[in-house]
């Protein structure tokens, strides 16, 4: 996919240069002038101004804002809360996202794998948890969690298996939000990988089939290998956005039991807008977007790798 | 015989999908059933789904104790306003990007995929800064104008533009059609279907959008349907018939819009550049 974004600019550059060359062309940039407007105020210079802010002390309310150099990320370094947030961040992430990728994959193998009317009915079925407010979902699971007469522990019980404290107890909360994280996911991977899916040539499988290779061997030696340029953009966009992780969180824990919930992203909320410590929040905000360029830089280089490679 | 076996496999398959869409739709079945239960049953009332109360209180009470249907124009204006800016700004950006070339084109284009690299969170504190600085705090115009321009939609625009055959923009410039009239007669009406599925996709997340307009809007007058939730919960306590009365409702648009389109959104998906 991105192969395709660097070649198409390059490829016209050349042909048209000599016209551009010619005379100056305003067109373009009047057409660009309000998206360029609208990201300079609000995302180049926010960008730029909070590490500006994170080395000042300021309270968001009064009107001085005082210089401390690195006292913000000093602060940051030898707090507790920072270090159980970014290690939640990390489990959350690494548990969220392969496991989302799988179960969507498995889905969309399944779904495609019946034919007929049905198959869109399931697909649309399996896509609702996507389309539903995350807001709406957190209160319904929060629900269903409730740990003396919630639906999940009845179950449990119902069974004779032990009854969780789902959202109380600081050994089970992160898990909690993890299993709602996946269950929020997998529909989108699933529409991704559908998508991957019927871009895969025809003629290859009939191939396979001919050298006698079963389902199975199709699935593995054809599926999962042409679907790697969507396994590159599922797996960026799932941790971009599970870093982003907060509705949940804000709705259900507010980051506790003893902060085993509390992520980066939620403490960046916390500081900045209940204990109004604007300096130390946008020192965290600093660190967040470092750690995820470092992560998707990382990503796109040795995921293109892989894809040149096969 | 082996078509038999066959056709079981088929029969299991299809067992085995349904059970799978079960689970995950069991928080909304559950949502359902809550909101129409007597508050006693509500807790400790079951496993069963089907409600062995049932009644209309809880919606009643959400819809006349709340401001339920302020928060639901609030939503639709919000949703409707933002969604048709984003398109209007992306479209300009994509045909830029698409049909010109000109200095800093790629970099202008890096740019743009860069801010969807940067998370939301990392830059709302002076975003919110910013609007408080234009007055615009507890207002729909600061929920909207600062994410009028959306990467998001000025990638897929693009990456639809580029299908749209250059020879007949050339064609039109030749017949002497200047870039605006060539926008309006040969890149508005090619990407009218396209436009609408990217529309139903941007329209259901800002349906949905919760971290902006929680900082945003702060009177409960002014607030959208996913952050005005929590009204029904007092010192912790949540009184889940009503809450849930309100989410189901609250979900309803987003359904219909979705049962009704959904080839839609499944293009949007399928169409966005993402076939390798």
């Amino acid at each position: 996919m991105r192969a395709e974004i660097l070649k198409q600019p390059t490829e016209s550059l050349v042909g048209e240069k000599v016209k551009t060359k010619k005379k100056f062309n305003k067109w373009p940039y009047i057409f660009l002038l309000p998206s360029l407007i609208l990201y300079g105020i609000f995302y180049v210079f926010p960008f730029f101004y909070s590490f500006v802010l994170s080395f000042m002390e300021w309270n968001l309310i009064s009107p001085d804002k005082e210089y401390v150099g690195f006292d913000n990320y000093n602060s940051i370094w030898s707090d507790s809360v920072f270090w159980k947030s970014l290690l939640n961040t990390l489990i959350y992430v690494v548990a969220t996202v392969p496991l989302s990728m799988m179960i969507g994959l498995s889905f969309a193998l399944l779904v495609e794998s019946v034919s007929g009317k049905m198959r869109e009915t399931y697909r649309m079925l399996l896509f609702i948890p996507v389309i539903a407010s995350i807001a709406v979902t957190s209160l319904v699971w929060q629900l269903l969690m409730n740990p003396e007469q919630g639906w999940i522990n009845d179950v449990l019980n119902l069974f004779g298996l032990p009854q969780l404290n789902w959202l109380n107890d600081p050994n089970v909360a992160l898990w909690a939000i993890v299993i709602i994280g996946i269950w929020k996911a997998v529909g989108y991977n699933m529409i991704l990988y559908i998508a991957g899916l019927k871009g895969i040539d025809k003629q290859l499988y009939e191939a396979a089939s001919i050298d006698g290779a079963g389902k199975w061997r199709q699935t593995i030696s054809i599926t999962i290998p042409m679907l790697s340029p969507i396994n590159i953009f599922v797996f960026i966009v799932s941790v971009i956005q599970s870093f982003q992780v907060f509705t949940t969180i804000h709705l259900m824990t507010q980051g506790g039991p003893n902060n085993s919930t509390n992520m980066l992203v939620y403490q960046i909320y916390e500081e900045a807008f209940m204990f109004f410590d604007i300096g130390k929040a946008s020192a965290l905000s600093a660190i967040l977007f470092i750690i995820v360029l470092i992560i998707t830089i990382f990503q796109i280089r040795t995921m293109e790798k892989k894809v040149h490679y096969q | 015989m082996e078509i038999k076996s066959n056709k079981y496999r088929l029969y299991f398959k299809h067992i085995l999908i349904i059970s799978i869409i079960f689970i995950m739709l069991i928080p909304f079945l559950w949502m359902l059933s809550t909101s129409l239960k007597d508050p006693k049953d509500i807790l400790g009332g079951g496993i069963w789904f089907f409600p062995t109360s049932f009644t209309l209180e809880h919606y009643i009470r959400a819809i006349n104790e709340t401001l339920f249907l302020t928060w639901l124009k609030n939503s639709t204006i919000i949703a409707t306003i933002l969604t048709i800016g984003q398109i209007i700004v992306a479209f300009l950006a994509a045909y830029a990007f698409s049909n010109f070339n000109f200095r800093g084109r790629e970099i202008l284009f890096y740019f743009v995929l860069a801010t969807m690299i940067i998370p939301e969170q990392a830059i709302m504190i002076p975003q919110f800064i910013t609007i408080n600085n234009f007055d615009w705090v507890n207002t729909f115009t600061g929920v909207i104008v600062p994410n009028l321009a959306s990467g998001y939609a000025i990638f897929l625009m693009r990456q639809r533009f580029l299908e749209i055959p250059k020879e007949l923009s050339e064609a039109a410039s030749i017949d002497g059609c200047g870039p605006l009239r060539t926008l309006w007669h040969i890149y508005v009406p090619a990407s009218i279907p396209f436009l609408s599925a990217i529309g139903v996709l941007l329209f259901v997340s800002h349906w949905n959008d919760y971290n902006w307009p929680l900082l945003v809007l702060m009177q409960e007058e002014k607030m959208t349907l996913p952050i005005a939730f929590s009204s029904f919960q007092h010192e912790g306590l949540v009184e889940w018939g009503p809450t849930m009365a309100i989410a189901t409702l609250s979900m309803i648009p987003v359904l219909i819009i979705y049962l009704v389109l959904q080839k839609k959104f499944v293009e949007g998906f399928t169409n966005s550049g993402l076939k390798g």
